[in-house]
């Protein structure tokens, strides 16, 4: 009969949320709409029912929260325990995930509160709605290893996992996984320990091999949760590293570098930097061919060129023999300097003045011209103003003088940032401006252009 | 670049938003807001570095305010304000049977009726021309051959000039029943289906806009800062229409209160002003306005005073603008048609995206978005559905998505983004600069452009409004977490704590807090009578339009003034401290009395353990709260003083007493009077009054009754001003000594209209009201831009509630252009003065919609411009002295007509009417 009148009440209601979706013309929700129809109907007449007040108590709660008043918030939300009787299963649902959150922020800022105040509500939230088990069990875990409290987060997520309720649907199982894998990552802490451990001290072969055994446990439970929620699409930075040091600690090389590569190449997940990070660390502690080291960067390059080991990529390219990756070189750093980030970055700079003059040597004007083209509107602008002379000056000289060199190369010798820190470098540093200045005079792209 | 190379370990699905078990709802960052505040577990053991960091509050300390509420900063306007409008006037206000599920019916029906009760001649008037020539109404006899007329004047007799429309309860004849039952059926389709739909589709759109007005996204507040650390100006719209600009010196100080230096500058656009932009980049401070159909730019010079560069017309509508932390003088600007350019004055328009349609699914909204990020050749384009990085010199299809109302950041059904800012900051140890706010009616992201669709940050908001003003400002101290403002437009306003330099993910580093908005100001009024409280109520009800705040310089304690404006166009202003946290004996102590002897210290809170169990509203008082101080007090004192004596605004509509069957019985020349009657009313935007329609026609007296006395002057008077001499009468008992007073407030009016025509002058706030017959400023005179923009402001619009303004405008559009030239010197507005120079009455004037040079700063109707974002050197360099744009406005200048011998002075032109007007809803 309950069931009945619920299925009665959830038509009724998804009618009208059919004709809401009518009235406010698009198919946004906007969830203040309720309260403009709320004043238009309840003007005049006094009566408030269970689902205002309830709503009512829900905003006062929510205010005390956020006037820090934690003492206020936790003696409203006792008064929200009201909404878990309300008539339809959904908004008893919507009730309890409120409770939680609210409950579990109060909790968390509350001066009185402990952990195991935190702990008695989330065991209690816990087994109130089947649906809501995992969830608080992973919060809950998360918040003991907050506080520093390990073993208890494992033993929490140890429950979680062997939890059993009828069928479970498809993102129970992947919340399952989750779960498994952060105790995979606990185990990999345990693994992590034992290892300092067993370096530190010096024991005889019996303990050492029975420390190595209880070791290589902890390794295999980490790995095989680990192993699973890698499969999965996602970012799993903790995840991936832990995992590969410990592949890399038993020697299974292919393996960790097979986990990096999917990790960093396969399409369905997101394009993470770190994925590629990581894979080029590996290859070069693995001390993979330079070829190779290139072309993992090069993707890289091409996500995130503003990442800062494209200047370690920078030198990789000087060093190697290839003409292309010469050229790609200069690109890379011209593709550094594009960042509002890295605009005072004078280790880019110093790269980037050394190499102009290279290249300017070597005479591979075309180069230079075809990075400069797509810049020549806006770096002047962006970088070789005059402003930003005077301030490079003041602030920084080295950085003002490698600019000023790379300025005068770009732009030429009338060009305001180098006129005016040559200008102003005269009387200081007569020599080196004096070489800069007879470089630029011989190499620029502008008189170049016109020869 | 640093990337934070351990991000929170979250899922990645793509699909649809709302996918209610998308397992990314499960996870931390997404399901519980206020865990967030828990750090990603690191790849070291946490036992061995368990994170026992010292909360936010004691680290840094917590912000407090001055004052429990926003205090007035500039006096109010002398414009009123009338409250916006709200779901109670657009809803049909049955009791619903389910009260919550929500249902908005739009009530036409009752709007309708009102509006043929109100404005009968205006429905039935076309139908009625048509069938005029079926019916006699007692002209000279008229017949035509192969037509049959009938007779009305029966009919008309009736009635009887009576018009019981206005009455429900008239009564009525049988001919009139007669007639009313046959004609009916006929003229209420004609009505209702034309009408009808017209006026649902308004409302809808009434309701549209009063649930989500996209119009103000971004605010319209800004902060230039001076030469000096010191000074600054706000910019921000003002008068009724909000078609004023203004730059207000202020002055900062390190301990007082901030002062308003001097009066403002102002700037009179044609359109009113919806969002402003400002922003320094190496040392040039410019100022970016969006306009319904127009953006421009001023800059600001050294000395503070604003220079404007260039105006950009836009035909479909301009939704945003945002200027370029990078280059200096380089915009995004955004139109309803789609289209996303990049405009520079130098380097004039660059089209880097146009498509109709929304990025990841459809959606009707033809809202469009665009700002900066990182890189400065790369742009963030957004609609409702998403966000995606374009490259400005790449084809105008390709980049990625930054963002996408999808599963992967766990959105739900029905969410659509609200605003998306660039948070780049200046120093890179704080925050990462590669990082975007993107708000949406639940929820704000952080998102970090090197890892696009993934939020590094997902913070349920819970405002009960739209979120559509944000702000990042620097952090208090080094090191400290950077305040995120975020403001809705029913004025909530939230502070988030962002922390996380730039190899770290951003995250909250405390939990957030609530600002007190406007409506908190209430208390520290005096307390008035009903009808005063009302309307101080309403007026700090009124929408959040505009937030700013500003870091004094030199601060003891780190200190921000948060500058509010709303929409009835005042700025409130607060001061917030950084105060270390002294004064939470509540929380230390708290926190120790798990472990140690606190107890007896504190036998208040002690209480509080024992009564937890009972829910007291008044438990624990906020130890730091502020109170009202008499300064504040004092100062909220005095604005509502001014605030009261603002003369109230019009009520938006009453009947009117006159009947448009007087116009037809009207000789030709007095046709001529009344068309210029209705066209002055109207320019005016007061109500229309019979004596703009000349004298009543002569009706007869009521039947002579016995005198009460020798000198019945009730009579007499009756008498009089039954034929329309009421007035005349008045005066001879006044002795004539006394100028007809309402001929006089009508003067006044009129001098304080022409004397803010002046684009570009610095008078005192309230010279609008009190200096009136001032001098025009030099700059008035002399400057050739200022003279261009004198016509480019309407008056008309300031008195007209905000609600016609856009059928007056329509209708005005069709008009013959106004004679703005006689309005450029008080005297000749005189309305007693009637010696016009007649010698120039030949000069036609240019109708100004027909001339595309004529084209000004921001008119309401834009010449038709074939390209979304046309970039007219003609129309748009208005400031430039080009000598053929000038000789335009002289031509129109100098056109003065010749005036009718009426009290009431018609501005019209002599061109006839070519639409019949349409006042009303």
């Amino acid at each position: 009969m309950d069931a009945f009148s619920e299925e009665l009440m959830r038509s009724v209601e998804e009618d009208d949320q059919e004709k809401a979706s009518v009235g406010c013309g698009p198919e946004i929700h906007l969830p203040w709409l309720s309260q403009h129809i709320q004043n238009t109907v309840s003007h005049g007449h006094k009566g408030i029912n269970f689902a205002q007040t309830t709503s009512i108590c829900l905003n006062f709660i929510q205010e005390a929260l956020l006037k820090h008043q934690w003492q206020q918030a936790s003696e409203f939300l006792q008064c929200y325990f009201q909404a878990l009787e309300d008539f339809n299963s959904q908004k008893r649902q919507v009730a309890l995930q409120n409770i939680w959150k609210l409950g579990s922020a109060i909790l968390y800022h509350h001066p009185k509160s402990s952990v195991e105040t935190f702990s008695a509500f989330a065991d209690r939230m816990k087994n109130i709605g089947v649906q809501n088990y995992l969830k608080i069990s992973l919060q809950h875990a998360l918040y003991l290893l907050h506080k520093g409290m390990v073993e208890e987060a494992y033993r929490n997520l140890n429950q979680a996992e062997s939890w059993r309720y009828g069928e479970m649907s498809a993102s129970q199982e992947k919340l399952i996984k989750l779960i498994q894998a952060y105790r995979g990552l606990l185990d990999y802490y345990t693994w992590s320990k034992k290892r300092t451990e067993l370096s530190k001290f010096d024991m005889d072969g019996f303990a050492t091999s029975a420390a190595t055994q209880d070791m290589h446990s902890y390794f295999r439970q980490a790995s095989v949760n680990l192993h699973e929620i890698i499969k999965i699409p996602g970012v799993w930075d903790p995840f991936v590293k832990s995992y590969v040091e410990m592949l890399e600690f038993y020697g299974d090389q292919d393996g960790a570098r097979q986990v990096l590569t999917d990790y960093a190449y396969d399409n369905n997940f997101p394009s993470n930097p770190n994925a590629h990070v990581y894979l080029y660390k590996f290859l070069k502690k693995e001390k993979a061919p330079e070829d190779k080291l290139i072309s993992v960067l090069k993707i890289l390059h091409q996500i995130v060129p503003s990442h800062k080991i494209m200047l370690e990529f920078h030198m990789l390219l000087r060093k190697s023999k290839k003409e292309e990756h010469h050229k790609l070189g200069l690109e890379v750093l011209f593709a550094v300097l594009d960042f509002s980030g890295c605009i005072e970055n004078i280790t880019a700079w110093r790269y980037f003045a050394k190499y102009l003059k290279q290249i300017m040597m070597e005479k591979h004007l075309d180069w230079v011209q075809e990075g400069w083209s797509s810049r020549k509107d806006w770096w002047p602008t962006f970088h070789f103003s005059y402003y930003l002379a005077k301030k490079n000056w003041k602030e920084n000289k080295i950085l003002a003088l490698e600019k000023a060199f790379t300025s005068g190369i770009l732009l030429g010798k009338g060009c305001k940032y180098f006129m005016y820190v040559s200008k102003q470098g005269h009387k200081v540093q007569e020599k080196s401006i004096k070489t800069m200045k007879k470089f630029v005079m011989k190499h620029n792209i502008l008189d170049s252009k016109e020869l | 670049m640093d990337f934070p190379d351990d991000l929170f370990p979250t899922f990645f699905l793509p699909g649809p938003p709302g996918l209610s078990d998308s397992p990314g709802s499960y996870l931390a960052p997404a399901w519980s807001d206020y865990m967030q505040l828990l750090k990603p577990p690191q790849t070291q053991d946490p036992s061995v570095n368990p994170q026992h960091e010292a909360s936010y509050v004691t680290k840094w300390g917590r912000w407090r305010s001055d004052s429990p509420g926003p205090l007035p900063f500039l006096r109010p306007g002398a414009d009123p304000w009338d409250s916006e409008l709200t779901s109670r006037d657009l809803l049909f206000r049955g009791r619903l049977r389910h009260p919550f599920g929500a249902k908005a019916t739009i009530d036409v029906i009752d709007q309708l009726n009102q509006f043929l009760r109100d404005h009968g001649d205006i429905a039935f008037g076309p139908l009625g021309k048509l069938l005029q020539e079926n019916f006699n109404l007692g002209e000279p006899k008229k017949s035509r051959k192969g037509r049959t007329v009938m007779n009305a004047e029966r009919l008309l007799q009736d009635l009887g000039g009576h018009q019981p429309k206005g009455c429900p309860w008239a009564h009525l004849s049988t001919r009139q029943r007669r007639f009313s039952l046959l004609g009916g059926t006929v003229l209420g389709e004609e009505v209702e289906g034309l009408l009808g739909g017209l006026l649902h589709e308004e409302l809808e759109g009434r309701w549209k806009e009063l649930l989500l007005d996209e119009a103000s996204t971004g605010g319209a507040l800004g902060w230039v800062p001076g030469a000096k650390p010191h000074v600054g100006q706000l910019v921000y719209p003002a008068g009724r229409a909000y078609d004023q600009l203004n730059f207000q010196k202020v002055k900062l100080s390190p301990t007082s209160e901030p002062q308003a230096l001097g009066d403002p500058t102002r700037i009179l656009l044609r359109g009113p002003v919806r969002q402003v932009v400002t922003r320094t980049v190496q040392e040039e401070a410019l100022v970016a306005v969006r306009s319904d159909h127009h953006c421009a730019v001023w800059k600001i010079s050294r000395q503070g005073h604003p220079e404007p560069l260039q105006v950009l017309g836009m035909e479909k509508g301009a939704t945003g603008i945002s200027l370029s932390p990078h280059l200096p003088g380089e915009l995004a600007v955004c139109s309803r048609s789609g289209a996303v350019c990049l405009w520079s004055p130098q380097n004039g328009l660059q089209q880097i995206h146009k498509d109709p349609e929304t990025l990841v699914f459809k959606d009707p909204s033809s809202w469009r978005w665009a700002d900066f990020t990182a890189h400065p050749r790369m742009l963030t384009v957004a609609d409702r559905t998403g966000v995606r990085l374009t490259d400005v010199r790449g084809p105008s299809d390709c980049g990625e998505l930054l963002f996408r109302v999808g599963a992967e950041a766990s959105c739900q059904r029905g969410e659509r983004i609200l605003l998306a800012q660039y948070l780049g900051t200046s120093s890179p140890l704080s925050l990462s600069p590669t990082l975007h706010l993107i708000c949406t009616q639940f929820s704000l992201y952080l998102l970090d452009e090197r890892l696009p669709l993934v939020p590094m940050m997902k913070w349920t908001h819970a405002l009960m409004s739209p979120p559509l003003l944000a702000q990042l400002l620097p952090p208090p101290r080094p090191g400290a977490p950077l305040p995120l403002l975020l403001g809705g437009l029913g004025g909530h306003l939230r502070m988030l704590h962002l922390s996380g330099g730039s190899s770290r993910s951003p995250q909250l580093a405390a939990p957030p807090q609530s600002l007190p908005s406007l409506g908190d100001s209430l208390p520290g009024f005096p307390v008035l009578e009903p009808h005063g409280q009302q309307l101080l109520q309403e007026r700090l009800k009124a929408p959040l339009t505009g937030l700013t705040a500003v870091v004094p310089p030199r601060c003891p304690s780190p200190t921000m003034l948060l500058f509010q404006l709303s929409a009835a166009g005042d700025v409130f202003y607060q001061r917030l401290w950084l105060q270390p946290d002294t004064t939470s004996t509540n929380a230390d102590s708290l926190q120790d009395s798990n472990s140690s002897t606190d107890h007896a210290d504190d036998p208040e809170l002690d209480s509080h353990d024992q009564t937890s169990a009972l829910p007291s509203l008044d438990a624990a008082p906020d130890p730091g709260a502020a109170s009202w101080n008499p300064r504040a007090v004092a100062c909220c004192r005095r604005w509502l003083k001014t605030l009261l004596q603002v003369p109230q605004a019009l009520p938006s509509w009453t009947p009117p007493t006159f009947s448009q069957r007087y116009l037809r019985w009207l000789k030709d020349e007095d046709k001529g009077k009344v068309r210029e009657g209705l066209r002055a009313a109207m320019t005016e935007g007061r109500l229309l009054q019979q004596g703009d329609l000349g004298p009543l026609p002569p009706s007869e007296p009521p039947p002579a009754h016995e005198p009460f006395g020798p000198e019945d002057k009730l009579t007499e008077r009756l008498e009089a001003s039954w034929e329309g001499k009421g007035a005349i009468w008045w005066d001879s008992q006044q002795g004539g000594s006394q100028v007809p007073r309402k001929r006089q407030s009508r003067e006044k009016r009129r001098t304080q209209l022409s004397s803010s025509f002046s684009s570009v002058r610095t008078t005192s706030d309230f010279s609008d009201v009190d200096g009136h017959h001032e001098a025009p400023s030099p700059l008035h005179r002399t400057s050739e831009a200022s003279q261009s923009l004198e016509l480019s402001q309407e008056p008309w619009a300031r008195s007209v509630p905000r609600e016609r303004r856009q059928t007056l405008r329509d209708y005005l559009a069709v008009l013959p252009p106004l004679d703005s030239g006689s309005r450029s010197t008080p005297q000749s507005q005189n309305p007693s003065s009637q010696n016009f120079p007649t010698s120039e009455q030949g000069r036609c004037s240019v109708p100004r919609s027909q001339n595309p040079r004529t084209q000004t700063l921001l008119s309401p109707h834009p010449g038709s411009s074939s390209a979304p974002c046309t970039q007219n050197p003609n129309s748009q360099s208005l400031f430039s002295p080009d000598p053929g744009f000038s000789s335009v406005f002289h031509s129109q200048n100098s056109s003065i007509q010749s005036l009718p011998s009426r009290h009431t002075p018609s501005l019209a032109g002599s061109q006839p009417l070519k639409k019949k007007p349409r006042m009303g809803f």
